[in-house]
């Protein structure tokens, strides 16, 4: 079976909510971008975790060719650690602007797969932790008339053609089935990702991704064309007011802040 | 018929709480249909629920419409989204404004791919243009910033708002909403993906708990998640926990609380070695009051709590646990 795999490099979230706890990050002159080039770029976590669950299903021993795609201006280090991992194929797309939207993404990726003949399953991340949007997939899912199947923690490929996948729901697992091809999100339940081997990570080092544009894609201007434009973005401020109970022991702290607590009627 | 309508769509169901959720949305297309000058509809996929005239009432909605074709339900994402995209081709509504749940984080993104539709969401807010596009504020990050997005063009927009980041507002003496059944044809659709096991709700939800005691990284050992569940079960909340705690399995996925996890909005949220990244504060900076404990007086929760405590949550949650039981 073909399994794709999506992904896209983002700031580091952690270096993100450091900067903007400390008051420092720095939006740029375009009123949108954040400029910090100290903050490092990484794969979505999430992304990471959908290349897991595809490794899982070779694993299995489900003979699988594995494509990794991203649409980016240059993420090369993050596919060329797809590669290391296992990927048969790592391609970029650059697309049409800087800030392409979901919809232009995602038919990028539709573009992409269909240029491929299509695939058995394609694993996405269940958002981006950037935009934290959770969208592309969706778009993808419907421009290849797909099933979509999303956040999940379990993916399993059984020989019937069936996919049997474990959801994450506010309830607890869910457990469904559909048949493929069909597009699945993958949630942070999943579970830790793999690391590459030394000696695979040299080797992926020479992997050059395939390049492709939106015209050898087949794709139309109009089918590209933003619904969204990001405008603006801020950081939004936190109010701190915190009183600080001071105590000279546990028990004594654990007393005033329920002497608080019970004040202002928060408890009983 | 009305076209260019800002529509709220929302599903009905048992719990009185989703329609609590849906006053948030209501309130907010309320808003942004007055200030385009166009018609407010409030569409419940599912049974008519009795108390939803009063609530269309006094919110100001127009008209209030219904899709009962069980195909159409919550869960069912193909019955859904055909449905959608059938009512949407008849009515052409401006806005479709859903209130973020579970099932909506699918279904709105396919519904918006099969329209062509621009679609955002996380949403926090809503402005209305002169020229009648849409700005549409977002959070990203898990929260450490705010993006505007503009919705222009001619489809209908989709727009999904984020739980409490509204606060619902009445309005006094508006009239009776007209209410009518709106009719889909769904005998075509066969729901494509199956669900062999359900999931099963156990017990009270974290979205409707008064109190939660949570509990994160500094606790250290997953057997110190007792302490937790301990001053919670003493306080008559509900334990909840940090994505870590449930990423390394100490606590089940239904505990967690944040971007990813639960949107609570309890009175009170008592935080025990929990640092305060912006992921986690997605959900609970909605509560009323928040009380940490952390051993770090520069942690990041500070800034969002009521209260602090600077100090070890294993030698003081024992404490609060008693503190608790002895009643007031
Ligand atoms: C896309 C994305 C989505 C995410 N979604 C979520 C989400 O939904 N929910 C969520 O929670 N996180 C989420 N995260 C993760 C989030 O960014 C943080 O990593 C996480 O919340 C940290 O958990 P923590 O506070 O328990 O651990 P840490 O950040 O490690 O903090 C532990 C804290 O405990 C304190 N401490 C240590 N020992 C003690 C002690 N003895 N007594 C008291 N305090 C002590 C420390 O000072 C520290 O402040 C997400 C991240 C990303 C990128
Ligand atoms: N630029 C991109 N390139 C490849 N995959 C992407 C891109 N943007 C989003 N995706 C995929 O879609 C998921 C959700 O992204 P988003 O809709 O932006 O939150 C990500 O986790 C990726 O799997």
């Amino acid at each position: 079976m073909r399994i794709v795999v999506c992904i896209k490099e983002v700031l580091d979230p952690d270096a993100v909510n450091n900067y903007a706890l400390a008051g420092r990050l720095e939006i740029g002159e375009d009123g949108k971008s954040l400029t910090q080039t100290t903050i490092p770029q990484l794969m979505n976590g999430f992304d990471e975790q959908a290349i897991e669950a595809a490794l899982r299903i070779r694993d299995a021993g489900v003979e699988c060719t594995l494509c990794v795609v991203s649409v980016g201006a240059d993420p090369s280090v993050p596919l060329r650690h797809a590669a290391a991992l296992g990927a048969d194929e790592v391609a970029t797309i650059a697309p049409p602007s800087p800030e392409p939207d979901s919809h232009t993404v995602a038919q990028l990726l539709a573009g992409y797969i269909r240029s491929l003949g299509g695939a058995d399953l394609v694993l996405c991340g269940r958002q981006a932790s950037d935009d934290d949007q959770g969208v592309v997939p969706a778009l993808v899912g419907e421009l290849l008339d797909m099933p979509v199947v999303a956040i999940a923690r379990a993916v399993e490929q059984p020989a019937s053609g069936t996919l049997r996948v474990t959801r994450v729901t506010p309830d607890g697992d869910e457990i469904v089935e559909t048949s493929t091809p069909a597009l699945v999100t993958i949630s942070n339940e999943l579970g830790d990702p793999r690391y590459p081997t030394a000696a695979s990570k040299l080797k992926a080092r020479r992997v050059q991704p395939k390049a492709l544009t939106a015209e050898e894609l087949a794709l139309e201007a109009d089918a590209l064309a933003p619904r969204v434009a990001l405008t603006r973005q801020f950081v939004p401020t936190v109010q701190g007011n915190c009183e600080f109970i001071t105590g000279d022991s546990p028990a004594e702290l654990a007393d005033r802040l329920v002497a608080r607590l019970r004040e202002d009627k928060l408890l009983a | 018929m009305t076209t260019n309508a800002v529509v709220v769509c929302t599903w009905s169901d048992a719990r009185g709480d989703v329609l609590e959720e849906t006053e948030a949305a209501l309130t907010l297309a309320r808003r942004t249909s007055t200030a385009l000058g166009t018609d407010f509809t409030w569409l419940v996929v599912g049974p008519l629920p009795a108390e939803a005239v009063d609530i269309a009432q006094r919110q100001g909605v127009a008209s209030l419409e219904h899709i009962e074709d069980p195909k159409a339900a919550a869960g069912q994402a193909d019955g859904f989204v055909e449905g959608l995209t059938q009512y949407c081709a008849e009515r052409t509504p401006k806005l479709l404004l859903f209130s973020q749940g579970f099932d909506v984080r699918l279904v709105a993104p396919r519904l918006a791919g099969r329209l062509g539709a621009g679609i955002v969401m996380n949403a926090v807010d809503i402005e209305a243009s002169d020229d009648g596009a849409l700005n549409v504020t977002a959070s990203a990050y898990g929260g450490d910033t705010r993006r505007v997005y503009a919705l222009a063009g001619t489809g209908p927009a989709l727009v999904s708002l984020l739980a409490n980041a509204v606060l619902p507002e009445r309005v006094d003496g508006a009239p009776s909403p007209t209410v009518a059944p709106v009719a889909v044809d769904l005998a075509s659709v066969e729901e494509r993906v199956r669900v062999i096991e359900a999931a099963r709700t156990e017990g009270p939800r974290l979205e409707d708990a008064e109190i939660i005691v949570a509990g994160g990284r500094g606790l250290a050992s997953p057997d110190n998640y007792k302490l937790v569940e301990q001053l919670a079960e003493a306080l008559g909340g509900l334990p909840g926990a940090s994505r870590p705690l449930v990423d390394e399995g100490w606590v089940d996925s239904s505990r967690q609380v944040g971007l990813t996890g639960k949107i609570t909005r309890p009175g009170l949220y008592l935080a025990a070695g929990i640092s305060g990244a912006s992921q986690h504060m997605a959900g609970c900076a909605a509560a009323k009051s928040i009380a940490a404990i952390n051993t770090d007086p520069d942690a990041a929760i500070f800034r969002y709590a009521r209260y602090g405590v600077v100090g070890d949550c294993l030698e003081i949650l024992p404490e609060l646990i008693r503190a608790a039981k002895q009643g007031s």
